[in-house]
């Protein structure tokens, strides 16, 4: 059984390359197809910067429940996958998805979400692509939450606490 | 602890194995009306129409009861609840009893009165045995009475199959109850475009033929046919609670944990009157996922947990051929008896159509076709979370769309598919 692992996305440091869409399409159809690709990169209005979008495998995933097929399972991994025989191309996780993340296969109209690159070695190959930007890390379940209110926190440690100023109770 | 179901659907096999996944030590008995192990009625239509096999329709298969110590009583309707000793009849006369009560026996098919109505070749869509008779059912012509979800599925599955397909609609525009007339004539063109013919405003007044289906006569038209669909509708189980003494209006009433009036008896999935879990007014949205939630709760309660269900989630997609559209919370004129301001938000990109419904600066439904369906979750989601839509545009005024940070993501590609800037 493969390795559990999350991809955290740290939008701020996404430039917009599409490197990570490229890995990923390679990974998974041996083709450098963007629009293959199981991880999107969308370009917020002007100047806007970018975000890479890939499935989260929600805990109480809304597209397990609204797939006509029952084609949406959970996958040893954790990921939430398509099973390509039972998909009927309706649609429906795509549109219950809060982050619309699922991608629309172009030759079957099929969808795909990100399967953490289940067996591939290397992997996650969109992480892997996205070293220099450092935009994806690939880390263990429950710590992406865990970081993100880290960063955040340190982030407002300078608007909280000016340098200089006194420091609370002393 | 002996736990009794009363019917295997969605939310009855999913109470049953969500108490054995549970490790729930209970003897549990299913009583099916029907003759197969659980199946999803969400995909019979593309059985029907030959995108999937067969077996793809099934949930579970008959090991998987034998595997989960789940004794299943097929062709055992039931069609009398003895609260007194705990105990539900069969139509074939056997007695059941119970420590606990679950009813998750669903709807059935709303049969119009039409004369004709019970002539060869007339067929509803909603359970497997219909699907399996059309299937065997070799006709080239059909009429499609409604035009509802399953309807508009129905047709596209016999055109598949390649028969000629009228579908009549007695309101005003298709998928009434999911669409505004906007959206659903726009769909309308689109089926119509399929090779559908779709007639709305027009009523079915009788089914003609000597033995099998020959017509049929609207307040318009007769239309040869040798095939009729009928897909009017879902009317919720209610007679056997009814007749045991537990409230009921137009579905099982519940409470928040999901019983009914009677303690130890509680109810799930289609036969239940719930509430929209967005507005709090009752609701009974017969979908496949607040099914499956409803029966969570009631595991959950039946395990001794006190868990509540919050409400009903509408939420439907209609999809035929290249058409692909959703639609959630309520349409224009479910809004149009109350108080408030309505704002109408239309974006239109060739054939992509997208409407938002903003009652009060809130977001309380919406509809969308091809490429502005695929942000739909974002609308959704601010549905559920109340959020303030003159708020959203005060933000983007201030702010701007800016760098990162200043908005999450997900509101400035909100803000952007509303064009709510400035």
């Amino acid at each position: 059984m493969a390795e559990r692992r999350e991809i955290r996305v740290i939008a701020e440091r996404c430039t917009g390359c599409r490197r990570c869409e490229i890995a990923c399409s390679m990974g998974h159809c041996g083709m450098p197809t963007p629009e293959r690709s199981r991880i999107r990169v969308l370009r917020l209005p002007p100047e806007g910067g970018h975000v890479p979008v890939l499935c989260q495998a929600c805990e109480d995933a809304p597209c397990l429940k609204v797939c006509p097929m029952n084609a949406r399972v959970r996958a040893e991994t954790g990921a939430v996958i398509t099973e390509a025989e039972a998909c009927i191309g309706c649609r429906a996780c795509l549109y219950i998805c809060p982050y619309g993340a699922p991608a629309v296969a172009p030759e079957d109209g099929k969808t795909v979400t990100c399967d953490r690159c289940a067996d591939l070695p290397g992997a996650p190959w969109c992480v892997a692509a996205c070293r220099d930007c450092g935009a994806l890390e690939a880390v263990c379940p429950g710590e992406a939450p865990r970081r993100a209110c880290r960063d955040a926190a340190a982030a407002l440690r300078p608007v909280l606490r000016p340098a200089g100023s006194r420091r609370c109770g002393s | 602890m002996r736990v009794l179901i009363v019917g295997n659907g969605i939310a009855g096999g999913e109470v049953a194995f969500g108490l054995r996944r549970a490790g729930s030590g209970a003897e549990i008995t299913i009583l099916s009306a029907e003759t197969t192990p659980e199946y999803d009625p969400c995909s019979l239509p593309y059985y029907l129409g030959g995108e999937v096999p067969r077996e793809r329709v099934f949930r579970r298969r008959w090991e998987d009861y034998r595997a989960a110590g789940i004794r299943l009583e097929t062709g055992e309707k039931a069609v009398a609840i003895d609260p007194a000793s705990r105990c539900v009849r069969t139509a074939s006369g056997r007695e059941h009893p119970y420590d606990r009560l679950v009813l998750a026996h669903g709807g059935s098919l709303f049969v119009p009165p039409i004369a004709g109505i019970d002539k060869r070749g007339v067929h509803g869509c909603k359970q497997l045995p219909d699907a399996d008779l059309l299937d065997r059912h070799g006709g080239s012509r059909a009429v499609v009475i409604g035009s509802g979800a399953i309807g508009i599925e129905a047709a596209e599955a016999l055109k598949k199959r390649g028969y000629a397909v009228t579908v009549i609609e007695v309101m005003d525009w298709i998928l009434p109850a999911l669409f505004d007339p906007e959206t659903a004539g726009r769909l309308k063109r689109r089926l119509e475009r399929c090779g559908i013919a779709a007639l709305t405003g027009e009523k079915v007044l009788r089914i003609e033929g000597t033995e099998a289906v020959a017509a049929v006569v609207t307040d318009r038209r007769t239309i040869p046919c040798d095939t009729v669909v009928l897909a009017t509708g879902v009317v919720p189980g209610v007679e056997l609670a009814r007749t045991a003494g537990i409230d009921v209006g137009r579905g099982i009433r519940v409470n928040e944990r999901l019983e009914t009036s009677l303690p130890g008896i509680y109810a799930c999935g289609d036969c239940v009157e719930t509430v929209d879990a967005c507005t709090g007014e009752d609701a009974m949205f017969q979908l496949k996922h607040n099914a499956l939630e409803q029966a969570r709760v009631v595991t959950r309660n039946l395990l001794g947990a006190s868990a509540s269900y919050p409400g009903a989630w509408a939420f439907a997609r209609a999809h035929f051929f290249d058409t692909h559209a959703v639609t959630f919370g309520k349409t224009t004129r479910a809004t149009q008896c109350e108080l408030g301001d309505l704002e109408i938000v239309e974006r239109e990109a060739g054939d992509d159509y997208l409407r938002v419904i903003v009652k009060e600066g809130v977001i309380v439904g919406g509809q969308a076709i091809g490429r502005f369906a695929d942000a739909a979750g974002l609308l959704i989601g601010a549905m559920w979370r109340r959020e303030s839509v003159p708020a959203l545009r005060a933000r983007r005024a201030l702010l701007g769309d800016g760098p990162h940070g200043t908005l999450p993501w997900t509101t400035r590609r909100l803000g952007e598919l509303l064009e709510l800037a400035g």
